[in-house]
């Protein structure tokens, strides 16, 4: 029954976003939806998710400039794995299929370019220490790549292959850095306290625009949530507050910085999620900037809103291993 | 229960997504692009179109200023003695429009005595013209397409959605392929020369309708930094540096470049180039040059930069000529020179447009 009902719940979203012109993603969230929770062995986690970036907010440094007339889209898919190997060690696949949407809106008229398609992946190796931080905590490291799947060369329909900020992919190999921290106090059991952060160490694309090398600027991020779960109309929901530090530092050409690139931004994160079953999860949370820094004069994100199922498998009990 | 729940929240979700300021009504625009170049409806190109980038922004994302407003010479105290502006002269009406401001917008729309003009400007290149804003012989206005072309801006036009390839000076796609502006005389100097050659002039001002930090080069240090590109060109030239700008006379495809150094204080010249003869005048901060034609050739120049009578330079017939060519004095006064088909460039582009300019030499 629960299967069956998540099959349709998949094509669902799926048919919602094929033909969803409506909604739209600057940015693929790869470093966001990295890092599902760690179980025991033989458990296996599929997700899949939605994300909608909305970026229409111009600023030059901290300051909002007076023009909307720019909206930078990104709405992507995304597919997300892990298996715990061991008690410990889990995989992780984050695998994605994006859509690029700039919109100029300027003296009358409406301009747009758009790409669209598989995107970049993740793998992600984590490791679990269990009570490192005392009773009823988790800490986990991990180390991953991001793997160039995407498309670098898409073209608009005139044949001229877009910028890279439009492309579905980046044409380089990151590295990824991941650490994520736990705790539940005796006061309140359900209530978590939890930090995480990922560093991304971008690689270079050595063929952009056939003639030149793009580099996207390596990227810092960290989370600090608090979450409590509560009955509601007989379900089991979560609820977290979190706030986001973005760090970016400026893209390179040829291994020049590139102005109006990079910059440091504060999010607040509102999520909120409910068990459909006991494997089955949905999830829906927000992204709204607090503070924006950038370099120079650039689109900063406006919000971003992000839905999802997370489907869980859990090892069938082997009753032959029951010490009697 | 719960299921319903969540059947309301996925609801909710899409259709807030669904009102997020995102609509299908320019579906129909043919000038978008939908990422299928199969769609391609303005397939030819007169230039190739594996070296038109795509510059960002998108197509008006650097808008020009077409309601442009003008303060007087003593009211813009934003510009600094040694900043850049682009000159253009009609009868008594003088105008500059400060680099500045031209970086952010790259093309205004003006309108000079009921004279539609163009000034557009390619901050990548440091390239700037003047031309009427006509396509077709039919009024319009130009704007930023967000292409470029070996660096260079690339504009359209408005009533025909062309597009134009600046430096190129030609229709490079659309309905009006091949055809050429319709040139005006500007000059590119410092503030500090232009205003004393023309003290009531009048200065673009930064109330331009668009939130800008007009006081920040949005190139970091792209103007100055001779190795670096953000587009780079299909070939490069290394005769002199990239970035230096240079003075160009331009006859089809051929170039012939004047170096600012070579001027130092004040100097006139009269050269030959593509069996033409021209008379190029000027200093460290300016220079002009214009074709000499019929008794024109015999004359013989000397530089005497006169700010208070608007003066650049003079003949041996006794004629006083202003920095547009014009005899403000002498027994030609009145007469004009033909401007030579020009323009102040970085070197790596006149090049590259132009391949293997030649260059003056003392």
């Amino acid at each position: 029954m629960y299967p069956q009902r998540f099959i349709i719940l998949i094509v669902l979203l799926l048919f919602l976003n094929v033909n969803a012109q409506t909604c739209c993603s600057g940015g693929i969230p790869l470093s966001n939806n990295i890092g599902l929770p760690n179980y025991e062995k033989g458990t296996l986690q599929v997700g899949l998710s939605y994300d909608y970036n909305n970026l229409n907010t111009l600023n030059e440094g901290s300051n909002t400039l007076n023009d909307n007339s720019r909206l930078r889209i990104t709405h992507s898919v995304l597919l997300n794995t892990s298996y715990s190997i061991t008690d410990h060690l889990s995989a992780e696949g984050l695998f994605t299929w994006v859509s690029q949407r700039r919109k100029i809106t300027q003296f009358g008229n409406q301009n747009l370019d758009k790409t669209s398609g598989v995107g970049d992946a993740v793998i992600l190796m984590k490791y679990n220490f269990n009570k490192v931080l005392g009773a009823s905590s988790s800490f986990a490291l991990g180390l991953g790549a991001k793997l160039p799947l995407g498309s670098s060369t898409k073209k608009n329909n005139q044949g001229i292959t877009l910028n890279a900020d439009l492309q579905p992919g980046s044409n380089a190999w990151d590295v990824i850095y991941w650490l994520s921290s736990s705790k539940n106090f005796d006061f309140r059991p359900s209530f978590t306290f939890s930090t995480r952060f990922t560093y991304r160490g971008t690689g270079t694309n050595n063929t952009y625009l056939e003639n030149s090398t793009y580099k996207f600027g390596n990227e810092f991020q960290a989370f600090l949530g608090f979450s409590d779960e509560f009955l509601l109309l007989k379900t089991i929901v979560n609820t977290s507050i979190s706030f986001k530090y973005r760090n970016a530092i400026k893209d390179k050409i040829d291994g020049f910085d590139l102005d109006n690139t990079g910059g440091d931004w504060v999010f607040l994160i509102p999520s909120f999620s409910m068990a459909l079953s006991p494997n089955l999860s949905f999830s829906v949370k927000a992204e709204l900037p607090l503070y924006s820094h950038v370099d120079g004069t650039q689109l900063t994100p406006t919000y971003r809103l992000t839905t999802g199922l997370l489907y869980r498998i859990k090892p069938r009990l082997k009753l032959g291993l029951i010490n009697i | 229960m719960k299921k319903n729940v969540f059947y309301v929240l996925i609801l909710l979700f899409f259709t807030s997504c669904s009102s997020s300021g995102e609509n299908d009504s320019f579906q129909s625009n043919p000038n978008n692009n939908d990422g299928n170049p199969s769609s391609d409806n303005t397939p030819n190109w007169l230039i190739p179109v594996s070296e038109v980038r795509d510059g960002g922004p998108g197509k008006d994302g650097i808008p020009s200023i077409d309601n442009p407003q003008f303060i007087t010479a003593s009211e813009a105290n934003f510009i600094n003695a040694s900043d850049l502006v682009v000159g253009i002269v009609d009868g008594n009406e003088a105008r500059a429009y400060p680099h500045q401001i031209l970086d952010w917008h790259e093309i205004v729309n003006d309108d000079i005595n009921g004279n539609a003009v163009t000034i557009n400007y390619c901050p990548l290149t440091g390239t700037a013209f003047g031309w009427k804003s006509e396509s077709n012989g039919v009024k319009t206005t130009f704007g930023v397409s967000g292409l470029l072309y070996n660096a260079n801006l690339i504009l359209y036009d408005r009533s025909t959605d062309s597009n134009w390839s600046q430096l190129r000076l030609e229709c490079v796609n659309g309905e009006l392929i091949s055809q050429k502006p319709k040139l005006l005389n500007v000059v590119e100097t410092t503030w500090d020369i232009w205003k004393t050659l023309y003290p009531n002039t009048k200065v673009l001002s930064l109330q331009t309708g668009f939130s800008r930090q007009y006081s920040v080069y949005p190139y970091g240090d792209y103007a100055v930094n001779n190795a670096r590109f953000i587009f780079r060109p299909s070939i490069l030239n290394n005769d002199l540096p990239n970035k230096e700008r240079v003075y160009g006379i331009i006859d089809d495809n051929k170039s012939r470049a004047y170096q600012f150094s070579k001027f130092g204080t004040g100097k006139v010249i009269k050269d030959t180039f593509n069996n033409k003869n021209y008379v190029v005048a000027g200093n460290q901060s300016l220079i002009y040059a214009f074709e000499l034609t019929g008794d024109y050739i015999n004359l013989n120049f000397e530089y005497d930069f006169n700010s208070s009578e608007g003066v650049f330079f003079k003949d041996d017939e006794g004629n006083k000529w202003d920095v547009f060519g014009k005899a403000i004095a002498g027994p030609r006064k009145g007469e004009t020179l033909t401007g030579a088909k020009s323009v102040v460039s970085y070197w790596f582009a006149l090049a590259v447009f132009y391949p293997n300019p030649l260059i003056y030499q003392d």
